[in-house]
């Protein structure tokens, strides 16, 4: 028995100790919260989607928390790692939770230097949504398909926000697996993009799904390929490709659409306390409001909770040395 | 057209229900705007659950004009104490508050408040004219024009120092540009001048650079200087409501201008891309450079409060009409409000002209309605906020130095921009104290970024060739005569400069 099955066997027990005691000890901790504040930080600044499912998540999980309020603090700032080092170094008293985008992943891989947290420690209360990437092409365009894009001769100017981030890390590497005549030009924040690929300076982007639904429906640009995600109405990329060091990077892209939209807080929160916590956010995202209001606004809640979450972490954090090397690779400009 | 066009304004009008919000909004947005650190953009997201289940038309009304005001109220403290509220209230410290110093408080919050409601109106006309060719104009600037017009901007700064300072202003404008590179490389995504120090890896706030650079020092002169803000008693000054009414008749004065000022105010704001704060610094350093006597600003001329107010404000309906047509924010402001539009059901896309033109007229008339409200209910009080200006500064530089601290804090929420805050404030203060000039240091950190962000993308995109493009060649144009003009100032024979300052 390898040390990893072991250490996984035991978290398994722990597992299941955890649930069958989940249920008693959640009421304990959820009077721990009466008349309590919770802080739910959130690392972007006010506006797009981690804010608004911040505050959503924030807003359902205070009714089911009975006596308590939850406020959401923004923490903008270093693509993430301001907001996530500070749910990380916050007291452990579940007082203090938050979200951050799950490509943190990445940052942690490669022991990037603003990361001061261990992603596999802190205390896992769920995830609301499965975010799916979408390869989108700029509708004037000639490249209707996947094939159509690999055949190009000349490099296609793909945009890309800032070094570092998620998205652009994914499309560096994609791009080195994949062999895609792709020339990748960073800077492009916000909806810069879609503004860009509008006057024609960018052909194209791999980018979640989400923000790109709008500009889609639009008529303005049309996908190729998808990872992960829920629909059925884009070829998945992973079905287009044969090669296994590419098949690896599109799963463990795929492990990062899966657990989009996170809650969690700092390690070491007393178990009934996070129970209590994983409760409300269960209850939360089985509400009808918040189901209703989440699909006006358009966003797709595909919720896993606690240890589930976890797991899935841990699997992302698991990477063959090849991987993290090109990882590493990628961050690093030409 | 014209049918849905009134229709929407009287629907508007005569309905109790909608006016009530409209003055709740206005309000609301007044209130956060003076707050300084609180920007439009959190109380938009703070506004969302209340809308949520409103309808949708009175719902975006709601969210609209209260973004729409923001800017108006933010004028206030950067005239009468010298704290701007925001990157583009700054432009506005720069000549309101030595008129509030002159004892002009009145003359500069009237003029501003006139401005900003002119401007508003002006933007929603703008808004309602380029609707048709909203496509071929923000089709036109890529990041090559950024890059130009960022240039064009920075150049402004020869006119902005004086005759005399010109080359203080340019060291003052190049530290400007130095400081913008703290942070994360654009290009290689290296931290510059950052190290581990997180909270530098998306460049020096602006806020906190902005109060350490105008507000900090200013309480600091107050406090070793004594007495109040005005130099001048509130006798002398003749401060009364006929102070505050000859500012209000400083814009029509000033229409021009004034009409100039918005429609670069609206034009910028359409183009999304350039950054919020560039308006309201374009539209000063218009303002400069058109004047007869460009060196009466900085010490107070009415024409530098109103260009950049007319220009931010008129930003608003320009930045509306990507969004609402696009379905693309032109500012971050406007991303939140395109979220909560979503909310309220409203598909912001090239359908909204076929389908929802009642919607489009409605939103329009509610950035003119607005700006009314705004502006009435604005010039009824400033009669006694205007008189704070008289009272002694030992009272008033403890809250002024707290509402600075405050601000720096809140924007970002992290500590350690109070310790730039103090670092800044001494270079803010030496340069206060030795009379060099401090707003070309503000234009060097906003369009410094911009700047270096769009040479890197425009480069990148089409190589030297980018210089060719129409837009470009236009823009380089602009540059050359602008130093020309700037050269040609300073060389002209000493005789009919003479003859300039005489007569101001």
């Amino acid at each position: 028995m390898s040390r990893m099955s072991r250490l996984l066997t035991l978290a398994g027990a722990f597992a299941a100790v955890a649930i069958s005691s989940a249920a008693a000890s959640a009421q304990t901790g959820a009077d721990y919260f009466k008349g309590k504040t919770i802080t739910y930080i959130v690392a972007t600044s006010p506006g797009g989607g981690y804010d608004t499912y911040g505050r959503l998540v924030a807003e359902y999980m205070q009714r089911y928390l009975p006596g308590a309020t939850v406020v959401v603090k923004n923490m903008p700032g270093a693509g993430h790692l301001v907001g996530t080092n500070a749910i990380y170094s916050a007291k452990p008293d579940g007082l203090t939770i938050g979200t951050f985008n799950t490509g943190l992943i990445y940052n942690q891989l490669i022991r990037h230097s603003g990361v001061r947290f261990d992603l596999e420690k802190m205390s896992w209360v769920g995830k609301a949504a499965t975010e799916g990437r979408v390869m989108a092409i700029a509708q004037q365009s000639p490249i209707k398909t996947y094939q159509d894009l690999v055949a190009q001769k000349q490099p296609v100017n793909f945009a890309a926000a800032g070094i570092g981030s998620a998205a652009y890390v994914e499309t560096v590497m994609l791009t080195a697996a994949l062999k895609l005549p792709i020339k990748i030009l960073t800077g492009y924040n916000g909806n810069d993009d879609m503004l860009a690929m509008r006057r024609g300076e960018i052909i194209g982007t791999i980018s979640a799904r989400s923000t790109w639904d709008p500009f889609v429906r639009n008529g303005y640009a049309r996908y190729i390929a998808q990872i992960g995600g829920e629909q059925k109405d884009v070829p998945q990329l992973a079905a287009m490709v044969d090669d296994p060091g590419a098949k690896a990077l599109i799963a463990l892209i795929q492990t990062q659409c899966d657990v989009a939209r996170l809650t969690a807080g700092p390690p070491d929160i007393p178990p009934d306390r996070l129970a209590a916590l994983r409760t409300a956010f269960r209850m939360a995202m089985e509400d009808k409001e918040l189901l209703a209001k989440a699909e006006k606004i358009g966003l797709p809640i595909e919720p896993a909770y606690g240890d589930t979450v976890l797991q899935m972490i841990k699997e992302a954090l698991r990477q063959s040395p090849e991987t993290v090397a090109l990882l590493a690779d990628s961050l690093k400009k030409k | 057209m014209l049918e849905t066009m009134f229709s929407s304004l009287t629907a508007m009008l005569t309905s109790p229900y909608m006016m009530g919000l409209m003055l709740l909004a206005v309000a609301i947005g007044l209130v956060v705007g003076v707050t300084p650190g609180i920007g439009g953009r959190l109380s938009i997201a703070l506004a969302i659950p209340f809308v949520f289940g409103m309808e949708m038309i009175p719902g975006a009304v709601f969210l609209l004009t209260m973004h729409a005001v923001n800017g108006t109220s933010g004028q206030i403290s950067s005239i009468m104490f010298g704290v701007p509220g925001d990157g583009d209230d700054a432009a506005t410290t720069i000549d309101g508050y030595p008129m509030a110093k002159k004892g002009e408080a009145g003359r500069a919050l009237g003029a501003s408040v006139t401005a900003s409601g002119v401007g508003g109106i002006i933007g929603a006309i703008v808004f309602a004219v380029m609707i048709p060719v909203l496509e071929p104009v923000v089709m036109a600037f890529s990041p090559a024009e950024f890059f130009l017009l960022a240039l064009l901007g920075i150049t402004f700064i020869a006119f902005l120092a004086g005759r005399e300072q010109i080359f203080k202003g340019l060291i003052v404008g190049l530290f400007g540009m130095m400081l913008a590179t703290v942070g994360m490389d654009p290009y290689t995504g290296t931290p510059r001048f950052a190290g581990d120090f997180l909270f530098l890896w998306d460049g020096l706030s602006l806020i906190t650079t902005v109060l350490a650079l105008f507000a900090i020092p200013e309480m600091i002169a107050l406090a070793v200087k004594g007495g109040a803000i005005s130099t001048v008693s509130a006798e002398t000054a003749k401060y009364s409501y006929r102070q505050l009414f000859e500012g209000v008749m400083e814009v029509p004065r000033h229409w021009w201008l004034a009409i100039r000022t918005s429609i670069i105010g609206a034009v910028v704001g359409m183009i999304p891309g350039l950054g919020s704060s560039a308006a309201a610094w374009f539209c000063y350093g218009h303002a400069v450079q058109t004047s007869k006597t460009p060196e009466r600003f900085g010490k107070g001329a009415v024409e530098g409060v109103i260009a950049p107010e007319t220009g931010s404000n008129a930003r608003e309906g320009g930045a509306l009409l990507p969004t609402l047509f696009f379905g693309i924010p032109a500012s971050s402001g406007m991303a939140v409000l395109m979220g909560a539009f979503l909310i309220l059901g409203i598909q912001p896309g090239p359908t909204m002209l076929t389908e929802r033109l009642d919607l489009v007229w409605t939103l329009i008339w509610a950035l003119v309605v607005g700006n009314l409200i705004a502006v009435t209910f604005l010039l009824f009080i400033m009669r006694w906020v205007a008189l704070l200006t008289f009272v002694n500064g030992a009272m008033l530089v403890p809250f002024i130095v707290v509402m600075a601290v405050v601000g720096s804090y809140v924007s970002e929420g992290q500590w350690q921009n109070l310790i730039v805050l103090v670092v800044l404030s001494a270079i803010g203060y030496g340069l206060l104290r030795f009379n060099w000039p401090r707003a070309p240091f503000v234009i060097g950190i906003v369009l410094g970024k911009i700047a270096e962000e769009s040479l890197h993308k425009a480069l990148e995109l089409w190589g030297l060739r980018f210089f060719t493009r129409p837009l470009s060649l236009i823009l380089i144009g602009l540059i050359v005569l602008t130093i020309a003009y700037a050269v040609y100032r300073n060389v002209r024979p000493p005789s009919t400069r003479a003859q300039e300052t005489v007569a101001p």
